[in-house]
């Protein structure tokens, strides 16, 4: 009891101490804060209306992140059905999944922008160094959920087929991949889901899509055009997202 | 006559256990009697019906089923298993798929390798599986998915896929543990009798011997990995099963189990 009362203790003076350091190196000038009222209503008037004479620009911008997500989707099962192997408990001793988790979950730390700006520097502008970082980033989660789909495929049926005399094909085919294949398709198009979002900032670093178009405008104060492009991702993301509803729930 | 079941001094201990699961079991089973295997949790029923279906490793004596001799260190030959079917207690059905494609997953061991994978069930297959299916009375259910099925039900898609395997040994795991008195006497009514259509043995596990005596020849009665009884039904008293399933007296703190 006594060492727990410490510990609470202990806990609560670092978030104290976090919240106050926060708070007194930076520079937090409420003046700033009052002032920003009538500013902010001028950046929505300005916003309204929206400008749609960026139509065309709309359309390649969309074009290039859909692209983007799907090709970077596909990198991403491409790699994670190895990594998932390896990565799973089952399938492979715990000197192999133990540092494959641990790959995993770095990759993962890093900030899909992050991998991006590292690509351009790498290959160049354009959509490439988006599509390999979508793809990388996205392996981190998608392998973890492959491991956990062959993880938890049920040991029973396999069992049966085994003393039916089906052969380790015959298995695989029968038993595993009716359990994991929903599984499997589910986690894709949420992964899939995500990656479109995500990319949706791509171009503000250079790495193609939309992205680019809304930092084009909103640092040339064209906010009609830029409010037009946000409009436009709004929709979809919503249009992708209802799809994929859809979709998931055929998988259930 | 032949021996369907023909193991001698058998024992047997789970990866990591202290206590043996199977302690010096002989047995003799001729071909198309009905047994039934009783005793009370923990005494080795299941890990004796997993050895005789060829999916346990390690273990010593000597097993033969049906005339082909089991090998502790590798699964029978492909050929051999459809011979022995097995009904799992948890009924072991891949839950998505429809109740036809189980049935059939029972013929997957006497299907080519290629019609196996490439899932080309001959026409045999089909009315082999359809003909279990009826026997079952579940006939109406073939496009059902598993998953959409009651417990009952489910466990006659089991029973369905063991009998689609043309044995000529089946094993049953409690079989009728999970079932209500009405349930339980109709589906070890439907296990022996379609056993006995097709001229297969039997061996069932099972906690309720006056249940159980209505559908075995012969009781085989096992505690804490050793056979104790093994008589023809009529030769055994109620008294006597009743006395298997006497409780253990576990001395508290010992965590070792008392000479009783």
């Amino acid at each position: 009891m006594r060492s727990r009362g410490l510990g609470s203790f202990a806990v609560g003076s670092l978030i104290a101490g976090a919240i106050l350091w926060s708070l007194l190196t930076t520079e937090v000038e409420l003046s700033r804060l009052l002032s920003a009222g009538p500013r902010i209503a001028d950046f929505l008037g300005r916003m309204v209306p929206p400008d749609p004479t960026v139509m065309n620009e709309i359309m390649k911008g969309s074009a290039e992140t859909l692209r983007i997500a799907i090709l970077g989707s596909l990198g991403a099962v491409i790699l994670s059905v190895p990594l998932g192997i390896l990565a799973s408990e089952t399938m492979v001793s715990p000197a192999l999944f133990r540092p494959v988790r641990t790959l995993l979950a770095l990759i993962r730390a890093v900030p899909l922008i992050l991998v991006a700006m590292l690509m351009v520097g790498a290959v160049g502008l354009g959509p490439l160094p988006g599509i390999i970082s979508v793809a990388i980033h996205a392996t981190g989660m998608l392998a973890k959920f492959y491991a956990e789909a062959i993880d938890n495929v049920s040991r029973a049926p396999i069992a049966a087929l085994e003393s039916a005399g089906a052969g380790p094909m015959a298995r695989l085919r029968h038993s595993i991949w009716p359990q994991m294949a929903p599984v499997v398709a589910r986690d894709t198009i949420f992964r899939f889901e995500l990656n479109l979002r995500e990319s949706l900032i791509l171009g503000i670093v250079g790495a193609g899509g939309i992205g680019f178009y809304i930092q084009t405008y909103v640092r040339s104060f064209q906010y009609d055009k830029a409010a037009s492009v946000t409009l436009a991702v709004i929709v979809m993301v919503i249009t992708i997202e209802t799809i994929n509803v859809a979709l998931r729930r055929r998988f259930a | 006559m032949t021996s369907a079941i023909q193991i001698d001094d058998l024992s047997y201990t789970h990866p990591g256990a202290e206590l043996r699961a199977l302690e010096h079991v002989s047995l003799a089973v001729p071909s198309g009697e009905r047994i039934a295997l009783l005793g009370p949790s923990g005494a080795g029923k299941t890990t004796l019906l997993t050895l005789l279906d060829g999916r346990l490793r390690g273990w010593r004596g000597r097993a033969s089923v049906l005339g082909a001799p089991l090998n502790p260190d590798h699964p029978p030959a492909r050929a051999q298993r459809p011979d022995t079917g097995f009904v799992f207690q948890e009924f072991a059905l891949v839950e998505r798929s429809s109740v036809l494609r189980n049935v059939l997953n029972g013929r997957l061991g006497r299907m080519s390798l290629v019609r196996a994978v490439l899932w080309r069930p001959t026409s045999r297959d089909l009315s082999l599986a359809r003909a279990a299916l009826a026997d079952c009375g579940i006939a109406d259910l073939v496009e059902r998915r598993v998953d959409s099925l009651s417990g009952g039900q489910r466990q006659r898609v089991a029973i369905a896929r063991c009998l689609a395997q043309e044995p000529r040994l089946i094993l049953a795991d409690e079989p009728v543990s999970n079932l209500d008195p009405a349930r339980a006497s109709e589906t070890l009514t439907l296990v022996t009798g379609a056993a006995r259509a097709r001229g297969a043995t039997v061996m069932f596990s099972s906690h309720q011997p006056d249940l159980a005596r209505r559908f075995a020849d012969r009781f085989v009665g096992m505690r804490d990995g050793r056979i104790v009884f093994d008589e023809a039904v009529d030769d055994l008293s109620e008294a006597a099963t009743a006395e298997l399933y006497r409780e253990t007296v576990i001395p508290p703190g010992s965590g070792l189990r008392a000479v009783s």
